[in-house]
C-alpha cells in the first residue's frame, strides 16, 4: 500500500503521464543538461566547454567536469556555440552532448566513456575506439529524445539536430521544442512571457498555448558572460588594479589584509595550458563573485538616477577575498556591475567594450516582445512573465525586474513568476522538456525514425512547429 | 464522605473481618479482566500496581499505521512494447507494465520465466488511452467549384487561401498564432501560371497586374476577414439563411458582420490604453473615484427629492402604474405587456357578446410600435380600474352638514384615557429637532398664528393639523430649493467655463437674472398643490419665498450664466428639453392621475423651457 506524500513520486494517471524512458537534452551555453524525462531534475549537468589540446597526431577533447579544469599541458578550453546563439561547431557539440547523455544516463552500453577515447589523453587509442564505436551499437538506440532550442534557432540547425539524433544516435523518436515554451511549462504555465538570462544571451520570449510568438521572440548579449565581462573591467579599472588569479595556478595562499598585495606562492608548470584555458578557470572565480558579491540595484529608477548611488554607498559592502588571498570589501561597485543589464548607458566600457547597444537591455527587449504581440493577448501574457536561466540568480534581479516592467506598463496587472528553488530557475526549461516527454498524449508529436526516413530532415519544421 | 466502613465504625461493629473479606473477594475480580499490557516489560508493568497507570498508555498495535500487506512474491514489471493508436505511423515504445499474471495455475518460478520469453515477444499492447486528446479543429471546407463560384477575391489568390486554411486548421484558430507565423510565400509555378497571359509585356508589370499583390503583409484583421467571409458564405451555401437555428444564425452574423477597420481601431484604442503612462493610469484612478462620490452624492439627492416629492403628492401615485413604467422600459416587456392585454381583451368580448368595445383591440396591433402598445396599456388601465373597484358597500353615513350639525366624529381608533385639546395642539408645534422646531414657530408667528390658541375644538385642531402639515412641506420644500439653486449655480458657472470668457459683464448679470427667474418658476410650479386652498397661508409662503431670495440672488450675481447671443448653446439645450420631455412623455400618457404628478415632476425641465422662450421674446 502506498500512502501518497510529498515524497512518492505521483500516480501516472493523475497527470496522464506514460513514461516511455525518453531523455530529455537541454544544451546551453555554460552548461548541457540531459536526464530521463518524468524526473524532477537533470541527472547529468556537464559543461558545454570543451578541452582541446593538439598533438602531432591531430587534435584531441576533452569533456566533463573534471578534464576540462585540469591544468594539462597546452590545454585549450573552447565553446561549440557561436556568438549568435545557434551551435557552430557541430562536430564537437554532438560529442559534448553524447557525453552528457552516455556518462551518467545510459551508462556504459556503447562504450565506457573513460575507454572510449573521448577523454583518453592517449593518441593512439583514439582511432582505434572511434572505429570501435561506429561498429557498435548507437548510445540512444531505445531512448526517444526529446531537445530543446533556443527561439532564433535557424531551419538548418534545426534540421542537423534532428540528422545527429537519427543518423548518430539512432533515437527512435525525436521531438524539437523551444526553451521558452518548455521553461513556462515548467512553472506550469502554456501562455506567457519567458524572460531567460543564461550565461552568452539573453532571450525574451512570448508564448500562447504553447506555441512560440516567433516575431515577438528577442534576444541579446547582455547575460551572464556580459556581467562577468563587466566585473573584470570593474576590476582593471579600479586603482590598484585587482589581481585575478584562478585556483589552479595557486600552490598555498597565506592570509592578507583588506586590499593589501597577495602573498600567495604559485604553481610553476613546464608546459602550461593555453590562455583560454586560464580565462575559462578565470570564469569561475567571476562566477563565484557574481554568486556572492554583485547586486542588481533594486529600484525604484535606475542605479544612477538622483542619490541612488549614495544610497547605495551608505549600505555596508560585501567581502570578497580572491584564491590567491587578496580581498576587499566592495562597496557600491557590486552595483555597477551588474547594472548594464538593465541601463546600459551606466555599463562600465573601455576601447575593448564599447558601450553595448540600449536596445539590448531587457526592459526594451521586453517591450519589443510584447509590442509584437497582438493587442488581445498582451494583457495576459503580461500576467504570467517566467523568469528562468542562471543569471537571474543575481541578488535582487527581480525586484529589479519587476520594477522596470511596471513602470513600462504601469497600466496592466504584470506578474513574475519566478521559481524559488536554484535548481528551478536554472534547468526550467529542462524540468519543462521532463514533464512534456513523460505526458501520455505527448507521444503522439514524436517524430519517429521511419517518418524522417521517409520525409527527410525538413520534417522538423512541419512538426515541432 | 462516610464510606460503609464510617458507618460501620459509628455503630461498632467489627471492622477488620469484614474489610478483610470483602478486600479479598474483590481482589481475584480486578485482576482478572486486566489484560497485560502489550510492549512493556513485566516488571515495567507491575510497577504500576493495580490502579491504572497515570500517563495514558496506547498500545503499538492500535496505532494508526498502514499495514504492510504481504502479497505474496514481488510483482514483476515488463517494459511493455505499445503502439499509440494516435499515430499514423506504428511507432513502437516501451513502458513499465507490471507482468500479467500468468494465465496457467503453475506459479512456479522457472515456467513462469520460460514463459516470459515465449509469450511476451508477440504481444504489443495498443494504446487508446490518450486518442481522446488527439482533436481537430473543425473547419469549413470547399470543393473547388463553390470556390469558383463564390469565394474569389480579387485581394486573394486560391493558393494563398488555402495556405491561411491550413494555418488555420494547423493552429486551431488561435489567431495570434496565426498571424505570428503566417508568411506566405506564393510558389513560383503559380505566379508564372497568371503571368503566362501577359508574358509579353515586361515582367515588372505583369506583377503589378497580378490581381493580388504576391507576399504582401497582412494583419491580423486582414486573415480574420478573409477567413470570417468565407466561413459565412459556405455557411449560407450550405444552410440557408432561413433553416437556420438560432445559434447557427447568430454564428452567421458574427461572422458576416466583422469588420476589420472597426477591429483595427479598437485594437489601436486597445494598445494605446495599454500604453498610457504612469500618470495617466494614476489620473484616470483618482478620476473613477471621484466618478463614483458623485454618483452616490446624486443619488443620495434622488433619494431625498423624491422622498419629498411623494409627500407633497397627497394622493399616493398609482404603485401599479410606477412599477409598470419602470418594467416597461424594454420593448420586449412592452410586447408581453400588449401580449397580455390583448388576452383579456379577446376574453371580455367574447363574454360581452364579440361587440367591440370603444378600446378594444385588434390583431393586427400586436406588432405595434412601442407607444401604441402603451396608449393600449392607459386604455387597459382604465379599463381594468373600472372593472376591478368594488361597489361602496352602503354604511348609515351621516352627512356631512349633519355630523356637523350633531357634532358627530368617527374615529378609526380611540385612545384611551382623556388628552387636552390644547396639548394635541402643543404637540404638533413641536418637530424631532430644534431646528425645525424653530422654523415652525416661526412660520406660524409670520402667518400671525398665536402661541396659544385660545379655543381648541376639535376642528380648530384639524385645521391646525392640516396648518402644520402645509408648513412642514413648505420647510422642506424650502430645504430642497436651496440644495438645487446650488446645483444650478454649480451648473451655470461649468456652462460659464464651458463657454469660454465669451460672457460680457452685462450678460453675466443677465444670465444671473435668469437663474433665478428660473428658480422662482421651479419653486412656484412644484407648489402648486400647496397654494391651492388656503390663501393666508399662500401668502406667506410667497413672503418667504420672497425672503429666501434674498440671499442667492447675492451670489448668483458672481456666477455667469450663459452668454446670451450664444445661439449654439441654446440650441443644445433645446435638444435636452426636448429629450427630457420626450423621456417624460410615456410616464404622462400612463394615467390621468399620474400625469398631474409627471407634470409636476417636469417642472423644472419646463421652466427651463419658459425661460428660453422668455429670453428669446426678449431678443
Ligand atoms: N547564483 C548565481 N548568481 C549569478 N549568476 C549565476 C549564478 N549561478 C549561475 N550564474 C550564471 O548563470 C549563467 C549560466 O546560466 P544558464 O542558464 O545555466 O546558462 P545556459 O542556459 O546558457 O547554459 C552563467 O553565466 C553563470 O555565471
Ligand atoms: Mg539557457
Amino acid at each position: 500500500m502506498n500512502i501518497p506524500n510529498s515524497s512518492t513520486a505521483p500516480n501516472t494517471n493523475e497527470y496522464a503521464g506514460d513514461e516511455v524512458s525518453a531523455i530529455v537534452l537541454d544544451p546551453g551555453y555554460n552548461t548541457t543538461r540531459a536526464g530521463f524525462a518524468g524526473e524532477d531534475v537533470p541527472k547529468s549537468v556537464c559543461p558545454s566547454f570543451y578541452g582541446q589540446t593538439d598533438s602531432d597526431s591531430g587534435p584531441q577533447y576533452l569533456f566533463g567536469e573534471n578534464a576540462i579544469h585540469t591544468p594539462t599541458a597546452r590545454l585549450g578550453i573552447k565553446n561549440p556555440w557561436g556568438s549568435d546563439g545557434i551551435v557552430e561547431d557541430w562536430e564537437t557539440a554532438t560529442k559534448i552532448w553524447e557525453y552528457a547523455i552516455t556518462s551518467r544516463l545510459t551508462g556504459t552500453k556503447p562504450t565506457d566513456p573513460a575507454k572510449n577515447g573521448l577523454n583518453d589523453a592517449n593518441g593512439d587509442s583514439m582511432e582505434v575506439d572511434i572505429e570501435a564505436l561506429e561498429n557498435q551499437e548507437k548510445p540512444l538506440e531505445d531512448s526517444p529524445l526529446l531537445m530543446t532550442e533556443p527561439g532564433w534557432n535557424t531551419v538548418k540547425a534545426r534540421e542537423k539536430y534532428l540528422e545527429i539524433a537519427m543518423e548518430e544516435w539512432g533515437t527512435p523518436a525525436y521531438y524539437l521544442h523551444k526553451t521558452g515554451t518548455l521553461a513556462a511549462f515548467a512553472s506550469g504555465k502554456a501562455s506567457g512571457i519567458i524572460i531567460d538570462v543564461g550565461a552568452s544571451h539573453t532571450s525574451v520570449t512570448p508564448v500562447l498555448d504553447g506555441m512560440v510568438l516567433r516575431k515577438g521572440v528577442q534576444k541579446s548579449p547582455l547575460a551572464g558572460n556580459f556581467v562577468s565581462n563587466q566585473i573584470r573591467l570593474m576590476f582593471k579599472q579600479s586603482s590598484p588594479e585587482i589581481p585575478l588569479t584562478p585556483h589552479f595556478m595557486v600552490n598555498s595562499k597565506t592570509q592578507v589584509d583588506a586590499g593589501a598585495p597577495s602573498q600567495a606562492s604559485m604553481k610553476v608548470f613546464d608546459i602550461p595550458p593555453l590562455d583560454s584555458f586560464r580565462r575559462h578557470e578565470e570564469e569561475r572565480v567571476l562566477t563565484e563573485f557574481k554568486e556572492s558579491v554583485v547586486e542588481v540595484w533594486p529600484g525604484p529608477g535606475r542605479f544612477s538616477n538622483g542619490t541612488n548611488e549614495e544610497i547605495a554607498k551608505a549600505q555596508p559592502g560585501r567581502p570578497f577575498e580572491m584564491p590567491d588571498g587578496w580581498n576587499q570589501v566592495f562597496g557600491s561597485e557590486r552595483f555597477r556591475v551588474a547594472e548594464g543589464l538593465f541601463d546600459p548607458a551606466a555599463a562600465l566600457h573601455d576601447a575593448d567594450n564599447p558601450i553595448p547597444k540600449a536596445d539590448h537591455c531587457i526592459p526594451r527587449l521586453v517591450q519589443q516582445a510584447v509590442s509584437h504581440v497582438d493587442v488581445d493577448a498582451r494583457p495576459m501574457l503580461l500576467q504570467n512573465i517566467v523568469v528562468t536561466g542562471g543569471s537571474t540568480l543575481l541578488y535582487k534581479f527581480n525586484d529589479r525586474l519587476n520594477h522596470e516592467i511596471n513602470t513600462i506598463y504601469p497600466s496592466t496587472r504584470n506578474k513574475l513568476i519566478a521559481p524559488g528553488p536554484v535548481v528551478e530557475r536554472k534547468y526550467a526549461a529542462w524540468i519543462g522538456g521532463s514533464i512534456l516527454a513523460s505526458l501520455g498524449s505527448f507521444h503522439q508529436l514524436w517524430i519517429s525514425k521511419k517518418e524522417y526516413e521517409e520525409h527527410g530532415a525538413n520534417i522538423v519544421e512541419k512538426r515541432c512547429r | 464522605m462516610a464510606s460503609g466502613r464510617d458507618v460501620r465504625d459509628m455503630l461498632g461493629l467489627s471492622v477488620g473481618g469484614d474489610a478483610q473479606k470483602t478486600a479479598v473477594q474483590k481482589r481475584p475480580k480486578t485482576t482478572a479482566p486486566t489484560r497485560r499490557i502489550q510492549g512493556v516489560a513485566r516488571e515495567v508493568a507491575a510497577l504500576y500496581g493495580e490502579r491504572p497507570p497515570p500517563v495514558a498508555i496506547f498500545e503499538e498495535k492500535k496505532a494508526y499505521r498502514a499495514k504492510r500487506q504481504s502479497t505474496g512474491p514481488a510483482k514483476r514489471w515488463v517494459q511493455q512494447s505499445f503502439t499509440n493508436q494516435a499515430r499514423i505511423d506504428d511507432l513502437m515504445l516501451k513502458h513499465w507494465r507490471r507482468k500479467p499474471a500468468p494465465q496457467s495455475a503453475i506459479t512456479n518460478g522457472e515456467d513462469s520465466a520460460m514463459e516470459d520469453t515465449e509469450n511476451m515477444e508477440p504481444f504489443i499492447e495498443s494504446n487508446a488511452e490518450f486518442l481522446k486528446y488527439n482533436v481537430e479543429p473543425e473547419m469549413p471546407t470547399f470543393t473547388d467549384e463553390e470556390y469558383d463560384a463564390h469565394l474569389r477575391s480579387s485581394d486573394w489568390s486560391r493558393e494563398e487561401t488555402d495556405y491561411l486554411f491550413q494555418l488555420v486548421a494547423a493552429f486551431s484558430y488561435r489567431w495570434a498564432v496565426i498571424w505570428d507565423r503566417y508568411d506566405y510565400q506564393p510558389s513560383a509555378n503559380s505566379s508564372l501560371a497568371v503571368q503566362e497571359p501577359s508574358i509579353n509585356g515586361d515582367s515588372s508589370q505583369a506583377l503589378a497586374a497580378l490581381p493580388f499583390a504576391p507576399s504582401k503583409t497582412r494583419t491580423l484583421e486582414d486573415l480574420k476577414a478573409r477567413f470570417y467571409e468565407i466561413s459565412a458564405k459556405l455557411m449560407k451555401l450550405h444552410i440557408p439563411e432561413v433553416q437556420m437555428d438560432a445559434d447557427q444564425y447568430a454564428k452567421y452574423e458574427m461572422l458576416a458582420k466583422f469588420d476589420p477597420a472597426l477591429e483595427r481601431t479598437r485594437k489601436t484604442l486597445a494598445s494605446a490604453l495599454m500604453n498610457r503612462n504612469m500618470d495617466e493610469v494614476k489620473e484616470e484612478e483618482f478620476l473613477l473615484a471621484e466618478l463614483q462620490r458623485i454618483n452616490m452624492a446624486a443619488n443620495r439627492l434622488d433619494a431625498e427629492r423624491e422622498e419629498l416629492r411623494s409627500r407633497l403628492e397627497a394622493p399616493v401615485p398609482n404603485q401599479q402604474v410606477a412599477a409598470g413604467l419602470t418594467a416597461f422600459t424594454s420593448s420586449q416587456a412592452l410586447q408581453a405587456l400588449f401580449q397580455q392585454l390583448f388576452q383579456q381583451d379577446r376574453s371580455k368580448k367574447r363574454a360581452s357578446g364579440g361587440a367591440p368595445g370603444r378600446l378594444s383591440l385588434a390583431g393586427s396591433d400586436i406588432l405595434a410600435t412601442p407607444t401604441s402598445a402603451q396608449h393600449a396599456q392607459i386604455a387597459a388601465n382604465r379599463r381594468q380600474s373600472m372593472a376591478t373597484l368594488p361597489p361602496p358597500t352602503p354604511i348609515r353615513n351621516l352627512s356631512p352638514q349633519e355630523e356637523i350639525r350633531y357634532n358627530v366624529s368617527t374615529h378609526d381608533r380611540l385612545t384611551s384615557g382623556v388628552t387636552f385639546g390644547s396639548d394635541k395642539l402643543l404637540k404638533m408645534r413641536q418637530a424631532k429637532s430644534n431646528v425645525q422646531t424653530q422654523k415652525i414657530a416661526a412660520a406660524l408667528q409670520q402667518l400671525g398664528i398665536s402661541d396659544l390658541i385660545s379655543i381648541p375644538t376639535a376642528r380648530v385642531a384639524d385645521v391646525f393639523e392640516g396648518l402644520i402639515g402645509k408648513v412642514g412641506k413648505l420647510l422642506d420644500v424650502r430645504k430642497v430649493r436651496e440644495k438645487e439653486e446650488g446645483e444650478c449655480r454649480v451648473l451655470e458657472s461649468m456652462k460659464a467655463r464651458l463657454n469660454g470668457g465669451g460672457g460680457a459683464d452685462g450678460a453675466q448679470v443677465d444670465g444671473a437674472a435668469d437663474g433665478e427667474k428660473l428658480m422662482k418658476d421651479e419653486i412656484r410650479d412644484s407648489q402648486e398643490d400647496v397654494e391651492d386652498e388656503d390663501e393666508d397661508e399662500d401668502d406667506a409662503a410667497r413672503e418667504d419665498d420672497a425672503d429666501a431670495y434674498g440671499e442667492p440672488d447675492d451670489v448668483d450675481n458672481d456666477v455667469d450664466a450663459d452668454a446670451e447671443g450664444d445661439d449654439e448653446d441654446e440650441d443644445a439645450e433645446g435638444e435636452e428639453d426636448s429629450r427630457a420631455q420626450s423621456v417624460r412623455q410615456p410616464s404622462e400618457s400612463m394615467s390621468t392621475r399620474h400625469i398631474s404628478a409627471g407634470h409636476k415632476r417636469s417642472a423644472s425641465v419646463l421652466s427651463q423651457a419658459s425661460t428660453k422662450s422668455s429670453k428669446r421674446v426678449r431678443k
